[in-house]
């Protein structure tokens, strides 16, 4: 019995430290350490940990920040205060025996890492990037847009849609102003039924292939070079995400598309067949078939290879050859008939990029296009031939965490060939009126050089300072642009940006051709840009307002009396821009967006300062889409914008010579063309056939069926105006795509 | 005698001490934490997750580069973004638990490369994202895949690979390749696998047996047989008999099918 006491005694006294968790005092009490973990706005942080470094003594703080634990450990301590998402923060406390500690912390919330700015500003983007405005599926799927990536782009401030057509014009300039660059290649005829008459044009460029989009209508980088207003940066993938096929079967096109993707994923292809089926469209549509002769025709096939040598290197390479052809007829005072057009596009990239060290990063391109285009119209006939070869170079190393070193160099070939008939007077199309033959050949090279430096002071802090140099083999004149970018995150969810830069584009070669001793300037603006924006949570609430003023100089002037072209014109565009997108519920979606614009400019014809051809003044788009369920999908997009300018004829002259009315224009672009307005609905239904991804859509533009301009036509001697409706009048699509 | 015993008894004690005087030892605190985390049978218990998830970040001062504490980590914060899904899910939250998930099982595979576990989670946790960030589509597939890949090639029978794969499958609509009919033979898989599978020791995670037997219930129950269900939420809670999974989820939705 005895035995057992002692036993028991003695087990209980050795045993008893270790009870106490090893404290340096064998017998001594516990010190409780107690208090409350705090954010910034007293809100307890429930999950918070709190640990005495060193040892795992310590809690984990409640639903009301409550935290409290014993500790046998005496002296100075350093307590370690944790939370996701906010900082980490460190406490000295002397703890002594018999005394409870309470220990209240606040913590603060960690400020987002530095790539969540974006800098550049009048810009809108899509992909891969963190921050993005607009997915691709968002770009397929919004209504009037036809599954075409220009048009997407014109429901973007900053934007407006050329006479119904795929092309972009922006801040009231012309549609020439806006670059598109695809993998470091410059696209210079990326569309069917292009500059056609009162046909709607549409692009070649598959948006489904691209895995970044950036649409900058302003203030943007050093990189982009020989464009004044917009540039349209467009990013394939490098490699095809999988395998498989897809089948589309629609009411006015049909279409073939495959992908390969090895099982080592080192080599890929893409193929892509189209061809547009356009009668039975046409007759459901209530288009008159006898004016076209031949109904509008437009095929294609493209394709990509590419090849990952290593883990570091691409090769792509993309091809593309687009056809079309149409006839359709038009009434002018001069000449009735048809106008036809035929044209062909072959376009061709090569693309190599490789990471050299972890540090910099090396990108090559050699791309080459030829675009042929034959127009007849009475007596106009005439073929034109634009040759563009590019070899474009690019490094970008990162000197350091905050110091980003980009630079490249370009070398740019264009020729122009153009030989055929043209009218002597405009206002003269008979197939008997005065005309000359022209057969001309011109050509010019462009070399490019950048360098340009990302500045990350501070982590809220952003700035891109660049410069680019141009020479110009034909005029033998270089063109020099600094250009700074800036960024400020002032507060979570908030950024000011700014742009301010000089811009310069040396005129198209046509233009050349006709001056005298190619002695034509590169025609400049300077860009300022000022803006404001709130992104909560991603894209769940977007609000961004922009002012910008853009400066002109040495714009194209034609002389009034004969055909040739001169530098001298000028001009100013300003305005305002307001974005606001929301995905309300992740259902439903929207965005708004709304422009002003005052441009003026004297260019071209005009003998002074007059609204720019494009210059809307007012420019309101909403577009929305509603998940009604998980497999269909509804949309709408509307839009109500100002008349574009257009110059009115205020009566005639009869020229006896040749008996025919030679008009009399009232001041350019005095006139405007009436409100345009439209509403576009569609419908998508995706389902499984075969045990296979299918989707059906059903779309209708212009629901409301309202009466847009295309232009002003006129009877024989002036006397009567007569309206050209765009021949986006009401439209039925129906359409349907199976995976193979 | 007597004295032998006690000397014995002394000696053992005073080794026993010894080691118990560096307390804060890392495989007892370990072993402690990873079971007390085997007895959270309600994974949507929120409370007492955080706490475990606190646990294991203290285990962090004894050693500060452990793969395995991490992996932990992430795990809780798994189950935490999940717990905020429900019928109103709470994005934000479910965000900020995902977002610190993946970010601990990236330090995670930093530390060791070649732990299949963790890439399994990031399977899971992966595919979360398409909860807050559905315009990212093209990086969750593409991450989503490599951890799969890398998943399969180090442990392709480990059963929660299959788990995963299967739920991931389960939740993808049928017209993008998921749907019940893919997602029940890969939980069978699981199930056969978790039967041989013996975790490398104690630290090891050994979860899921009762989610793969739950989520082939759910299959029979979107399949209208709710005979097989009853019978594989019964085989579920004869492995874990306090499943919560099981008891709290899986036999609501078996009730609820049978009332209608």
């Amino acid at each position: 019995m005895m035995e057992k006491i002692i036993f028991l005694t003695l087990f209980a006294l050795l045993i008893s430290p270790f009870v106490q968790q090893g404290g340096t005092q064998g017998f001594a009490q516990d010190v409780k350490i107690y208090g409350k973990v705090t954010g910034e706005d007293n809100k307890p942080l429930n999950g918070a940990n709190v640990v005495i470094e060193g040892t795992i003594d310590g809690a984990t703080a409640d639903s009301i920040g409550y935290y409290e634990f014993e500790t046998s450990k005496t002296g100075q301590q350093s307590l370690l205060f944790t939370y996701i998402e906010y900082n980490d923060r460190r406490k000295t406390v002397v703890i002594e025996q018999g005394r409870n500690i309470e220990m209240n912390v606040q913590l603060r919330k960690a400020e987002v890492e530095t790539e969540e700015i974006l800098v550049t500003a009048s810009s809108y983007t899509s992909g891969q990037q963190s921050q993005v405005t607009i997915t691709p599926l968002e770009i397929v799927r919004i209504p009037g847009s036809d599954g075409d990536l220009y048009r997407a782009i014109t429901t973007f401030p900053g934007s407006n849609q050329v006479d119904e057509g795929s092309r972009i014009t922006v801040r009231g300039g012309d549609e020439n102003e806006v670059l598109t660059i695809l993998d470091q290649a410059s696209l210079h005829h990326p569309f069917i039924f292009d500059d056609d008459f009162n046909t709607s044009s549409y692009t070649t460029i598959n948006p489904w292939g691209l895995k970044g989009i950036n649409f900058s209508s302003g203030g943007f980088s050093a990189k982009y070079g020989n464009v004044l207003s917009a540039v349209l940066d467009l990013k394939s993938y490098e490699m095809p995400q999988g395998t498989g096929a897809f089948l589309w079967l629609g009411l006015a096109n049909v279409g073939l598309s495959g992908v390969f993707l090895s099982n080592d994923k080192k080599f890929g292809a893409t193929v892509d067949i189209g061809q547009t089926i356009l009668d039975p469209y046409f007759r459901l549509n209530g288009y008159l078939i006898d004016s076209y002769n031949p109904i509008p025709l437009a095929r294609g096939v493209g394709g990509t290879i590419s090849f990952k040598p290593n883990d570091k290197s691409n090769l792509k390479a993309i091809f593309d050859y687009s056809e079309d052809r149409i006839g359709i007829r038009n009434t002018s005072p001069s000449y009735d008939g048809y106008f036809n057009s035929k044209a062909s596009t072959i376009f061709s990239n090569l693309k190599y990029s490789t990471g050299i060290g972890s540090k910099t990063y090396l990108s090559a391109g050699l791309s080459f296009s030829n675009h042929k285009d034959n127009i007849s119209y009475g007596i106009l006939n005439n073929d034109v031939k634009k040759l563009y070869g590019k070899l474009r170079l690019d490094l970008t190393h990162q000197l350091s965490k905050k110091i980003d070193l980009n630079f490249g160099s370009e070398y740019e070939y264009n020729e122009d060939k153009f030989a055929g008939r043209v009218p002597l007077y405009n206002y003269n199309l008979r197939l008997d009126a005065p005309n000359i033959d022209i057969n001309s050949n011109s050509h010019t090279g462009r070399i490019g050089t950048y360098v340009e430096t990302q500045l990350k002071p501070f982590k809220t802090f952003f700035a891109i300072a660049g410069l680019r140099a141009d020479y110009h083999t034909l005029s033998k004149k270089t063109a020099i642009d600094p250009r700074l970018s800036l960024g400020w995150k002032f507060a979570e969810n908030n950024i000011l940006r700014g742009a301010v830069g000089l811009y310069h584009q040396f005129p198209r070669l046509e233009y050349y051709a006709q001056s005298m001793d190619f002695n034509l300037k590169p025609e400049q603006a300077i860009h300022y840009i000022l803006g404001y924006e709130f992104n909560k949570s991603e894209g769940l609430f977007l609000f961004r307002v922009e002012a910008y003023y853009k400066d002109y100089k040495n714009l194209v002037i034609k002389d009034a009396n004969s055909f040739i072209y001169s530098t001298g014109g000028k001009g100013q565009a300003k305005g305002i821009d307001v974005f606001i997108k929301s995905r309300i519920t992740n259902k439903y979606s929207t965005w708004i967006s709304y422009a002003y614009t005052d441009s003026k400019r004297r260019q071209y014809d005009a003998q002074s300062e007059v609204s720019a051809n494009y210059d809307i003044t007012h420019n309101l788009t909403f577009v929305g889409s509603y998940n009604i369920t998980d497999n269909i999908t509804t949309g709408l997009t509307y839009r109500i914008s100002t008349g574009k300018p257009y110059t009115p004829v205020s009566g005639s002259n009869y020229d006896t010579a040749h008996n025919v009315y030679e008009p009399i224009y009232s001041e350019t672009k005095s006139g405007r063309f009436p409100t345009y307005q439209r509403m576009d609905i569609n419908f998508q239904y995706f389902f499984s056939l075969f045990g296979r991804f299918a989707i059906v859509v059903f779309q209708i533009n212009n629901l409301l069926n309202q009466k847009n301009l295309y232009d002003y036509t006129y009877n024989f001697d002036y006397s009567l105006r007569k309206e050209i409706v765009t021949t986006n009048k009401r439209q039925f699509y129906l359409g349907f795509g199976l995976q193979l | 005698m007597k004295k032998l015993t006690l000397t014995v008894l002394f000696f053992l004690i005073a080794l026993i001490n010894s080691n118990k005087s560096y307390s804060d030892d890392y495989s007892d605190a370990m072993k402690k934490a990873a079971k007390k985390l085997d007895a959270v049978q309600d994974i949507s218990d929120r409370a007492a997750l955080l706490k475990i998830r606190g646990d294991f970040e203290r285990i962090l001062q004894l050693k500060k580069n452990e793969w395995l504490i991490n992996y932990y980590m992430a795990y809780c914060d798994l189950m935490i973004a999940w717990s905020y899904m429900g019928e109103k899910p709470d994005s934000e939250n479910i965000k900020k638990y995902n977002e610190s998930c993946i970010d601990l099982l990236n330090r995670s595979t930093d530390l060791k490369d070649d732990f299949a576990e963790a890439y399994i989670l990031k399977m899971s946790a992966n595919s979360n994202r398409w909860q807050y960030e559905p315009n990212k589509m093209n990086d969750i597939i593409a991450k989503g895949t490599e951890a799969t890949d890398i998943a399969k090639k180090l442990e392709p029978e480990n059963p929660r690979y299959f788990l995963v794969d299967a739920t991931i499958t389960y939740y993808t609509p049928e017209n993008f390749g998921g749907g019940v009919d893919k997602a029940m033979p890969l939980f069978e898989k699981s199930w056969e696998s978790f039967k041989t599978y013996e975790p490398k020791d104690e630290t090891y995670p050994n979860w899921g047996k009762d989610q793969a037997a739950g989520m082939i219930a759910l299959c029979y129950v979107k399949k209208d047989k709710l005979d097989e269900a009853k019978n594989w939420i019964d085989k579920g809670l004869e492995s874990a008999p306090e499943s919560g999974f099981l008891k709290g989820y899986v036999m609501k939705q078996y009730d609820e099918a049978k009332k209608k």
